[in-house]
Order: structure tokens, then sequence, then C-alpha cells
């Protein structure tokens, strides 16, 4: 369980990045993070690990304030996978790179073989095990960050941004890499002003603006209100709009999947 | 080690600081060089801080100064020890009250140092620096790497920052065990950081490439530095306290207390 007391973050340069976040992520939750860039996205979430600590109010994770406990003990519990791969690798081989935090983490050589392994095949490189990470291609290096993180099997896994960047088929793969952990009662937290990609996923949406969270609710709810996203710099998803426009012949504005809205259509022309 | 490159960074403003010539500004922080390599007395050191601090204060940079000032104390802690332990280890040492004063005087000196050219950096567009350095006839290739070293300061903090979230949340604990291992621990730190900027400099020559970096071997510019009278009474001032300190410390030696 995650939970903001009216937490609030100023950079040294002197930007409020979080102004009064009350917030409550339950175990096992699927919560995206919205909003245009500099809302403060991947500042709430460097405050689940405790590398920025609050300046005022505070964040408990299962109990524990950030302020008292360290990145490494906190990290544990949060994996977060950052925006660019680049930012991380160093060894040589794919498996080292995976083994790295695990041996940060104190486990047995032993384990650390088998978690690696199941982390590369989970991730579909098993291929590439002996190969440097400085060679694989875009999606595969944002596969590799993920493995990284997946290998430690933390509680919570927030992804900063994870479809930058990436092709449909790759988001396809995350997107149910996203689901299996959710149903494993993983919480999975990600930031990211793809839609689209949301709206496949069809979260809790916390909404942020300069800081402070402005909505808090389901994605159909968001996203059937425009007004609102507008004033993000976001648009509704291609199927709300299109639900919108087919008004006129009675079919309800919602959330659909493609295969829901098709049903829809079909049922209201019979009519 | 940050806050210190922040200090050498420009921030954009509008006082008489920053409208005076860069070449004007460079002698002023030049001046300030030579009057304390030529004194070594903690009351002319002073004299100089102040001076500065009355133009950072005039520049409206004051606070970003004082940060200059302050992240460079690992430097100047490193100047004071290593010449208090030189001093201490000289045959014929004189007491420690003395060796005490002469090595506070020479980190004193650094601080007066590297603030002067922190209010020269803080005030002056990299335009500016690279305009300066074209004008002392300094060959374009060169004086665009020093602009471009300037401009990338900022983005590499940035980016350092970056990689030690990124490893720290792995686990990485860079302030633990011995310093040997100590340093080994900065490995996943560097590796990335190098990696980064050498791919930054590969893109930043593609981008220059297109641009026909060097194709015309005659440059021209839009903006032309022109000296104005403020800027020749505030050369000529420069010019005069030289003079003036340079008399005083050889021709006709006074005491300073």
């Amino acid at each position: 369980m995650i939970r903001f007391e009216s937490v609030e973050y100023v950079y040294p340069n002197g930007v409020k990045a979080l102004d009064g976040i009350d917030l409550e992520i339950g175990d096992g939750e699927v919560v995206a993070i919205m909003g245009e860039n500099g809302a403060g996205k991947t500042t709430l979430i460097k405050h689940l690990n405790g590398l920025l600590k609050p300046v005022k109010g505070r964040v408990l994770i299962d109990g524990v304030d950030t302020r008292n406990a360290t990145v490494a003990s906190l990290s544990r519990k949060v994996g977060i996978v950052f925006q660019n791969p680049d930012d991380m690798f160093f060894s040589e081989s794919v498996w080292e790179e995976v083994a790295f935090a695990l041996r940060n983490f104190g486990y047995d050589e032993e384990i650390v073989r088998r978690r690696v392994e199941n982390a590369i095949n989970f991730m579909d490189l098993a291929g590439y095990a002996d190969k440097s990470p400085f060679t694989l291609s875009g999606g595969e290096k944002k596969r590799l960050a993920l493995a990284i993180v997946l290998a430690w099997s933390p509680d919570i896994i927030a992804l900063d941004e994870p479809t930058i960047g990436q092709d449909m088929l790759q988001k396809e793969k995350l997107l149910q890499v996203i689901k299996l952990l959710n149903s494993q009662g993983k919480t999975v937290i990600i930031s990211s002003h793809d839609v689209e990609f949301i709206a496949d996923l069809e979260p809790r949406v916390i909404l942020m603006k300069r800081g402070k969270v402005i909505a808090d609710e389901d994605a159909e709810e968001i996203f059937l209100n425009e007004e609102l996203l507008r004033s993000c710099n976001l648009l509704p998803p291609q199927l709300i709009t299109l639900s919108k426009e087919l008004d006129f012949i009675g079919v309800r504005p919602k959330l659909y999947s493609p295969r829901e809205l098709a049903a829809e259509i079909v049922a209201r022309l019979r009519r | 080690m940050a806050t210190l490159l922040q200090g050498l960074q420009f921030y954009p403003g509008d006082s008489f600081i920053h409208r005076l010539d860069p070449r004007a500004k460079l002698l002023i922080s030049t001046t300030f060089l030579l009057i304390t390599l030529i004194y070594v007395e903690v009351t002319v050191t002073t004299i100089i801080v102040a001076a500065e601090a009355l133009l950072a204060a005039m520049g409206g940079v004051v606070r970003r100064w004082i940060k200059t000032v302050y992240g460079s104390i690992p430097f100047i802690a490193a100047v004071f020890l290593v010449n208090y332990l030189v001093r201490m280890l000289m045959p014929g040492q004189p007491p420690t009250q003395v060796i005490l004063y002469e090595s506070f005087a020479a980190a004193y000196r650094l601080v007066a140092l590297l603030a002067s050219f922190s209010i020269f950096f803080l005030t002056t567009t990299p335009e500016e620096i690279g305009m300066t350095l074209t004008k002392l006839r300094i060959p374009y290739t060169y004086v665009f790497a020093f602009i471009s070293a300037i401009r990338f300061t900022p983005v590499l903090a940035e980016e350092l920052q970056t990689i030690m979230d990124s490893q720290r949340s792995r686990g990485l604990e860079l302030d633990k065990g011995n310093p040997l291992t100590r340093l080994k621990r900065y490995i996943p730190i560097l590796v990335p950081l190098i990696v980064n900027v050498l791919r930054r400099s590969y893109e930043l020559a593609e981008a220059m490439e297109v641009k026909c970096f060097g194709a015309s071997k005659k440059r021209t510019y839009l903006k032309e530095l022109k000296l104005r009278p403020k800027d020749l009474a505030v050369i000529f001032l420069t010019l005069a306290s030289i003079a003036i300190s340079i008399y005083f410390k050889f021709i006709n030696p006074i005491k300073i207390p």
C-alpha cells in the first residue's frame, strides 16, 4: 500500500514539482498517472523508492516513511523502470546486466542464476543473454530494462513512460506483461501520456497538472471528459471520439474495445 | 560538484554587468586574477572578494555566485590541506600559527579566483564568450569546441543525476564500504555516462556536418562586438587598478597589514 500525505516537492532550482499530493494506491491496483510534460509524473514516481524525499508531508510504503529508509531497501519493494534504458546499461552482457541488482540485494549465486534466466525468458530475451546490452534495438533495450526490475520481483512496479518510441508490437507485449503482473497480485504504476495505450489497459487514472492531482477516476470516466483531457494537452482515445460521433444512431459514449463497439454499431443499425 | 558546475552556467538577465562588453568583463576577471596572484595578503584578497560581491550584486547573481563558492569548498579545503602539510614538512618550519595563516591565505585566494570567473560565466552568454575568443584570434573550430563544452555541462550534470537515480534504484549503494570498493561502485555510473557522451558527440558531429560546419573559411557574425563609452571606462578603470597594484608591489612597496 502506497500513501502520499499532502506531499510537496521543490527542486533545488526552485521549481515546485509536487504541490500537495494526497493519494492512496492499494495492493494489486493498476494505476496510470497521466498529464502533460512537466506535470510532475516522474517526480511523483521518484518518491516511491525514496530517490526524492518530500519537502513537506510524507510518503508511506507499506507503512514505512520513505524519509527513514534507504533507497536500496525501498527498491526491493518498489521497482522503477526509467524512461531511457541507456541511462542504466554498463555490463558486458544482458545476463550480467540483469544479475547486477540481484547481487546488490544479496541473493545467493544459485538464486541469482535462476531469477536471471526466468526474467530473460519472460521478456523474450533468451537469445540475447550473452550479447552486449549496447547492441540491442530500442525495443529490446526497453524489454531488458523491464526484465532487470522483474528479476527481483518487487511488489510494486513503476514504469516511467514505457511506450515512448515503441512500435505497436512492443506496446502489445507490454500490455500483456502488465496484465500478467497484475494477475499475480503486483501493483503496477504507469506514467504516460499515451492515451490509446492506457485506454487498452482501462486502469484507474490519476490526472496531474502543475504538481497537483486534478482528477482520480476510472479510465472511462476520465476519457469521456474531453474538456478535462484538453486542459492537460491530451486528446480522448479514438474509440471514445468515434462512439461520441455515433450518437445519432443511438450508440452510448463509452470506453469500448474495438469488438464491443463493432457489435454495438451492428446492434443499433439492426434496430 | 554539481553546484560548482551550476555556478559556471549562464542565466539570462539584464543588468549593467550583463550588458557590458564581454571583453571588458573578461578583463575585469583577469584583473582580479592578476591582483590575487601578485598579493598574498589576506587584506588585499578581502578587498578583491568585496569588489566581486559588489559586481555580483550589480549583476543580480549574488545567490548563484555564493553557490559557486559553496560548491568549490572541496577544492578549497584540498588547497588548504596540501599547503598546510607541505609547510609542516618543510625544514626550519615557522610557528604553527604562521603556517595556518599562510595556508588560509592560499585557500582564500583560490576563493577569490573562482569567484571572479564565476561572475564572468554567470553573466556572459556562450555566444558572447565565443565572440570574445574569436576576437582574440583563436580559430573558430577551437572556439566552437569550447562553447559546446560550456553549453553541455548542465546537460551532463542532469544526465549524471538520472543515471545515479537509475542505478540506486537497482540497489547500488554509493556510500558503503571502504574507499577502494567505493571507487568500484562508480563503474555503473561512469560507463553509461561516457557511452552517452560519445553517442551525443557523434550526433552533434552529424548535425554540424548537415549544417556545413567549416565549409567557408571566413565566418561572419550576426552580432558584432563593439566597445561603447561605458565599456571603455570600465577597461580604463581595470587597467588603472592593475597599474596601481604593480606600483605598490614592485616599484614602491608598501607594508600591508
